[in-house]
């Protein structure tokens, strides 16, 4: 078993602070992905993990032993970095078969038979005899990724492996860590700044900004109920809306809220909004009961022929995903529903659950 | 002012950049020009700014054939893809510098800078050196110092290459207030075709040196006039399969449809969104081979009798499938588009219905 236990951790660069007083756990046999926008600490905290960086203040265990103060070498972790380190003029399975040679709990049936695996995992059989210099960037990150797991220690870190590489050759190694993480249950930090890739990959993500981590959740969790507001602009492609609201003795107005939504019974003081994906909103050109009216500013067709819209609404843009084209030209006026259940409520960038 | 591109060629040793290329480009439009990297974008822009002479052809501005005039009379405002800022300028001076260089009247200057730096938002950073920015204000100023001449025509070539999606999101934002704000004529190059479909009023796709189509993106998006116009516009990109046509029948990969016309070699053209995943016992059997999950939507890669597919699904409420899940799926017939395999050119004379999947 090994669960990574983060117990206070901060990391300081003389005033600068760039990891903040991090506690938590990834659980055994997890896929974790530390996500978030440069400078937020990820990079960082992976290191720290890695033993790469030392701790200003805190501790780090894995299934339960400290390991703070240990060198690299010694935390038995698998690591693959942006930039796969390997051995140029050995061949794949040679770069497979060294990290285990000189582990002596290893015999060689046992070296042959996890290699064997992993040729087969990744589906880089044909190439076991190619040499490292002769294969692209993404078939050496995918050997990369079968030397970092045949060793089959208990923890496995990844450091952005996909920066550099091409579309198809990403879909591919991300196809590949798929089946791999799925058949060895190591426990696996993965590091990114891409949301398309944490989101594909992970059983939980930890949003990161400025230190500290501002969510861990499951993906659709993350995605569809954002604890702050920076993780619901920063997940999705348009993010969410965030429309000024204000408290009133019959509930919480806004331009998009046709009736108030209830106020909470524990709600804090400060700047409210509501934050509503733009494809949780319905448009009709025609009123109905629970409509608000705005007129129509642009459309384009986004992702997978769906239109985005914007729409004014009082003083506020709206973005808007529908499945079919707007019902009015530019200019016109449409009628958009923010159904209650869908409509959530932050004080000062904070959710206020109902 | 319209903007007329005739029959421009450029060859670059052995390299034909541009071939005859032809487009209007109207008055007052923003216009995207989107194709992959190489396919001529860069090369129309510098021929337009007047940094390249074309071998033959002509561009005519309000009917007048600009290809003879120097640069600096050319009214044309131009944002390049590989922008320098000078680091020991401040901001100001940057986006100054070619109207300094035109010996501008100081005041008329720092008006202009004062102005377009409002629009864009960058006033507060005009007292600062290019090494105190962010990548996002770096292209910010860029873009300024691009618009800062009085000019009819903008050309942004590729501005937002390179910057994480969040930024682009934002800038593409700004851009298009920017679009409203300033009542000029825009050419914007870009090889992503969500920026593409996002931005333009206008679209013109363009592939080795020549435009393929142009017209409103939506047009393009639902009616393109040849396969590569479908394969380069439109995201996730389309499944293009080839087939056949056979006394009525058509087969293409794992798909066979009734169809009306001539025996002949097509290549049939379905979006991602128009494959919709069932229960494996209903409709043509597919294994999942990934799911790409992109919050609000999930990109779904399937096998289907060993044809790759890219279908997309809305995940509002529903879970993507698993890796190695079996699926069924199903294609209306109206929405498959077929194009002539020589030609590549969309056939219109055929009507597709479904045939019970064996």
């Amino acid at each position: 078993m090994a669960e990574i236990l983060i117990d206070h951790v901060s990391k300081k660069f003389g005033d600068f602070t760039a990891v903040d007083n991090i506690a938590m756990t990834f659980a055994d046999g997890e896929v974790a992905c530390l996500l978030g926008p440069s400078g937020c600490g990820k990079t960082t905290l992976m290191r720290m993990l890695a033993g790469l960086e030392q701790p200003t203040t805190g501790r780090i265990l894995f299934g339960g032993k400290d390991v703070t103060n240990l060198p690299p070498r010694k935390r038995n972790v698998g690591m693959v970095f942006q930039y796969p380190v390997m051995y140029p003029t050995l061949s794949v399975a040679e770069n497979l078969h060294l990290p285990m040679k000189h582990d002596a709990s290893i015999s060689t049936a046992e070296r042959q038979r996890r290699v064997d695996e992993v040729l087969d995992v990744l589906d880089i059989r044909p190439m076991a005899k190619s040499y490292i210099e002769d294969l692209d960037i993404g078939s050496r990150q995918k050997v990369a990724i079968g030397r970092a797991v045949a060793r089959q220690s208990e923890i496995v870190l990844f450091d952005e492996p996909t920066t550099n590489m091409g579309v198809s050759a990403k879909l591919q190694l991300i196809q590949a860590f798929k089946r791999v993480t799925r058949r060895l249950r190591q426990t696996i930090v993965y590091v990114t700044h891409d949301q398309t890739e944490a989101m594909t990959l992970a059983d939980k993500i930890a949003l990161m900004k400025s230190g500290k981590i501002l969510q861990y959740d499951q993906p659709h969790i993350l995605y569809s109920e954002p604890s702050t507001a920076f993780g619901g602009w920063f997940m999705g492609n348009p993010g969410m809306n965030f429309i000024p609201a204000t408290v009133a003795p019959d509930g919480i107005r806004s331009a998009i809220l046709a009736q108030p939504l209830p106020t909470p019974r524990h709600l804090p003081k400060g700047e409210t909004s509501i934050g509503i994906r733009p494809e949780r909103i319905l448009m009709s050109a025609t009123a109905s009961a629970g409509s608000v009216s705005g007129t129509l500013l642009d459309q384009a067709v986004g992702i997978a022929g769906r239109y985005l819209t914007s729409v004014k609404v009082g003083d506020a843009v709206i973005k808007v995903n529908t499945a079919g084209a707007p019902p009015v030209g530019l200019g016109g006026t449409v009628h958009l529903v923010v159904p209650h259940s869908r409509a959530m409520l932050y004080v000062d960038g904070l959710r206020v659950a109902a | 002012m319209t903007l007329e591109f005739r029959a421009i060629s450029k060859t670059y040793g052995k390299i034909k950049a541009l071939d005859a290329l032809d487009l209007n480009v109207e008055a007052g439009s923003f216009t995207v020009l989107c194709g992959p990297p190489k396919s001529g974008k860069s090369s129309l822009f510098r021929i337009l700014v007047g940094l390249d002479q074309p071998d033959t052809g002509q561009i005519l501005l309000a009917g007048r054939d600009i290809v003879a005039s120097p640069p600096a009379l050319r009214p044309v405002g131009y944002v390049p893809q590989n922008f320098a800022l000078y680091p020991h300028l401040t901001v100001a001076q940057n986006m100054a510098y070619p109207l300094t260089l035109a010996k501008f009247p100081k005041d008329e200057i720092a008006r202009r800078v004062d102005r377009t730096a409002a629009i864009l938002s960058i006033t507060h950073l005009l007292a600062k050196t290019p090494d105190q920015l962010s990548g996002g204000e770096k292209q910010r100023v860029a873009v300024a110092r691009g618009l800062l001449k009085d000019a009819e025509i903008f050309v942004l070539d590729d501005p937002l290459v390179g910057l994480d999606y969040k930024l682009r999101e934002r800038l593409m934002d700004e851009l298009k207030s920017l679009r409203e704000a300033l009542k000029a004529t825009f050419l914007y190059a870009t090889s992503d075709s969500l920026e593409a479909l996002s931005m333009a009023q206008s679209l013109a796709v363009i592939d080795h040196g020549r435009i393929i189509q142009s017209a409103p993106p939506t047009t393009i998006y639902h009616q393109p006039a040849t396969l590569r116009a479908m394969e380069l516009i439109g995201f996730p990109q389309a499944n293009l399969i080839p087939g056949t046509q056979y006394d009525g029948a058509l087969t293409a990969g794992p798909f066979t449809f009734a169809a009306t016309g001539a025996n002949r070699a097509v290549t049939l053209g379905i979006r991602p969104e128009h494959i919709q995943i069932g229960r494996a016992d209903t409709g043509l059997p597919a294994r999942v081979t990934l799911v790409e999950n992109l919050g609000g939507e999930a990109v779904v890669y399937l096998d289907a009798k060993g044809q790759a597919l890219t279908c997309a699904m809305l995940l509002m409420d529903t879970a993507p499938p698993e890796i190695d899940a079996q699926v069924g799926i199903t294609v209306a017939p109206g929405t498959v588009l077929a194009f002539d395999a020589t030609t590549g050119a969309q056939i219109n004379d055929i009507s597709l219905k479904e045939i019970a999947h064996g």
